[in-house]
């Protein structure tokens, strides 16, 4: 492989203690990505209930104003219910992640946490509206798609942090910036933690391939609409704190084309549209990432 | 003193919540999109409620429900729906009103379009606002070209034509007095520069008023709107969704041949022109979007 890949694996080892994979994260993504009708609430309610920060995580949620409930709801089983299954899933991935990665540089992590949780919303309902035939894929890797930017941030943050500020400075894609100034991007690094981890295959590529559709050798549609609602929550308010992109024409985008080509429902797809709803997710994902951080 | 008041208001996110899980609510939305391509997205569902509820009060109209009946039975729902259009677009019209909008005109749309026509020796940039309403857009712009001049704008000459159906609109316009609402969103440094004192209100400084000029136009007169050639920007918002969806497509069709390759048209900003144009395509920027017309025309949908 290349130099860069060896520099990473280098640097990784350097550090000696990459975090070991959520023990929660396995078991749901196995369960939780299936679809919503072959999803047991009683198996989610066991997953969660294994953990019992998580599980005062879900309760809290389900009581907040945000559900305005009218009865406190006291179980796993209620907040479950209260709250349904992809709820769920998003609060249990991202303590689970918030827990392998704690917050210790400060550094734009909730900005991270916020966009990635944007991205997950996004590609779901992205994916219900293009007709991909598994949106709760979608929605998790969205979730797990900078991966690497929470390894770099702990593996070499100083790297990282240098590229970040050109990004920033110059308004260009920071993964651009990350390859030119420190030789590999947070998409390679984000796939050898996926490897390491043994997440499921899609979501390597996802992982690896967001920024450079065209590249990936399969699971293409996925890292499509991961790639297109990335972009789309940068240029809506939901990316990283920094702007980097001035002005997109989707239509031109490899992923777009990618995706209109190979998803049924895009022919009629209403761009316009969908740019404008996007907008209501801002408050969704501020209030959630509150609640997450408060927590951990 | 009724209990009514001493229960504790919902909180907002509580009510936003209840508006968007309100199945008539959103058909009521749906509707006003599919007809006006206007669009109220799901956290703004608590603002479009209010305003219907407005009408309903004048309607004597006591459920959302029967209100939706009011917008597609009866026999005045073209005259409701450009009432309720009015209630969902009152009070848009003011100074530097789409701040992402204009940044993109700023940053992004001017120096592609000048850099485009850098090889000419005489660069000549036509900018219009069509539907200006009472002016402030258009004056709007001039400002923002006028904080140009010395920078990117050197050397080349700038038009804006900004029209309107209404006269007494255009009177106004070109009287330049605005109060305090309109100018909700300027500054004191650009107040003290571009406006001087009208009474207790303010005018606008004759040089940015010689940098528009105003006149009576009806976009859906087709002879003359063949006349608008060679815009470089085109700004038309929250005029259209008054048009049937046949108008629209015309008008529409209009502002595509009006512009230059590589120019572009601005809309209200929620309005989208899906299903009304394919020729045009949409881009976005930070905040914002626009129809782009490109450098060689592509047919069809993307």
């Amino acid at each position: 492989m290349s130099q860069a890949r060896e520099r990473i694996e280098r640097k990784l080892a350097e550090i000696g203690s990459l975090p070991t994979i959520p023990t929660l994260l396995v078991p749901l993504l196995q369960h939780l990505c299936e679809p919503a009708e072959d999803v047991s609430i009683d198996r989610v309610v066991k997953i969660v209930s294994q953990d019992p920060s998580l599980a005062a995580q879900c309760l809290r949620m389900v009581n907040s104003p945000l559900f305005g409930v009218r009865y406190a709801v006291e179980t796993v089983r209620g907040a479950v219910m209260g709250l349904g299954v992809n709820r769920v899933r998003q609060i249990a991935m991202a303590c689970s992640l918030l827990k392998a990665f704690p917050a210790r540089s400060a550094v734009g992590v909730r900005a991270l946490w916020a966009h990635s949780l944007a991205v997950a919303m996004v590609a779901e309902k992205f994916a219900q509206q293009a007709g991909y035939a598994e949106p709760e894929q979608a929605y998790s890797a969205g979730l797990l798609h900078d991966l690497g930017i929470l390894v770099a941030l702990t593996a070499c943050p100083d790297e990282f942090e240098k590229a970040a500020e050109a990004a920033s400075r110059e308004h260009r894609a920071l993964y651009l910036c990350e390859r030119e100034l420190n030789g590999f991007d947070h998409g390679e690094i984000g796939e050898m933690l996926a490897r390491r981890w043994q997440l499921p295959g899609p979501y390597h590529h996802a992982l690896r391939y967001h920024h450079e559709v065209e590249q990936a050798p399969a699971h293409r549609c996925l890292v499509a609409i991961v790639g297109l609602c990335d972009i789309l929550c940068r240029l809506r308010d939901l990316g990283y704190g920094f702007e980097e992109i001035g002005f997109v024409d989707l239509a031109a985008e490899p992923a777009w084309l990618l995706a209109a080509n190979e998803l049924p429902k895009m022919r009629d797809f209403d761009l316009a549209r969908f740019t404008l709803e996007l907008d209501a997710f801002i408050a969704e994902v501020e209030q959630s990432v509150a609640a997450l951080f408060e927590l951990v | 003193m009724s209990n009514a008041i001493l229960t504790p208001p919902a909180s907002s996110l509580q009510a936003q919540a209840a508006a968007s899980q309100n199945p008539h609510l959103r058909k009521i939305r749906d509707l006003i999109y599919q007809v006006a391509g206007i669009l109220q997205p799901d956290h703004k569902l608590q603002f479009l409620e209010d305003r219907c509820r407005r009408r309903m009060q004048h309607l004597n109209v006591s459920s959302l429900n029967a209100y939706y009946d009011c917008l597609t039975l009866s026999a005045v729902r073209t005259e409701e729906m450009k009432e309720l259009l009015n209630e969902i677009t009152i009070g848009e019209t003011c100074f530097f009103r789409n701040a992402p909008q204009l940044d993109a005109l700023r940053t992004v749309v001017l120096p592609s379009i000048l850099k485009n026509k850098s090889h000419l020796a005489y660069r000549h940039l036509r900018l219009w606002s069509a539907g200006c309403s009472t002016g402030e857009e258009a004056y709007t712009m001039a400002i923002m070209l006028l904080q140009e001049r010395e920078g990117a704008l050197k050397n080349v000459a700038v038009e804006i034509v900004a029209t309107d159906l209404n006269l007494r609109s255009l009177e106004a316009a070109q009287a330049g007095i605005y109060g305090e609402y309109a100018l909700r969103n300027v500054g004191p440094a650009m107040r003290q520069k571009y406006f001087t004192p009208a009474g207790d209100r303010l005018a606008v400084k004759p040089e940015v008023k010689s940098m528009v000029k105003f006149s009576r136009l009806n976009l859906v007169d087709d002879a003359r709107m063949t006349f608008m050639k060679g815009m470089d920007v085109i700004f038309c918002c929250n005029v259209m969704i008054y048009f049937d969806g046949v108008v629209r497509k015309r008008v529409v069709q209009h502002f595509f041949n009006n512009l230059l390759p590589n120019s572009y048209l601005f809309v209200g900003h929620a309005e989208s022109l899906y299903g009304i144009n394919n020729d045009f395509h949409l881009v976005h920027f930070p905040g914002a979007t626009a129809y782009l017309k490109g450098q060689t025309r592509v047919g069809g949908g993307a």
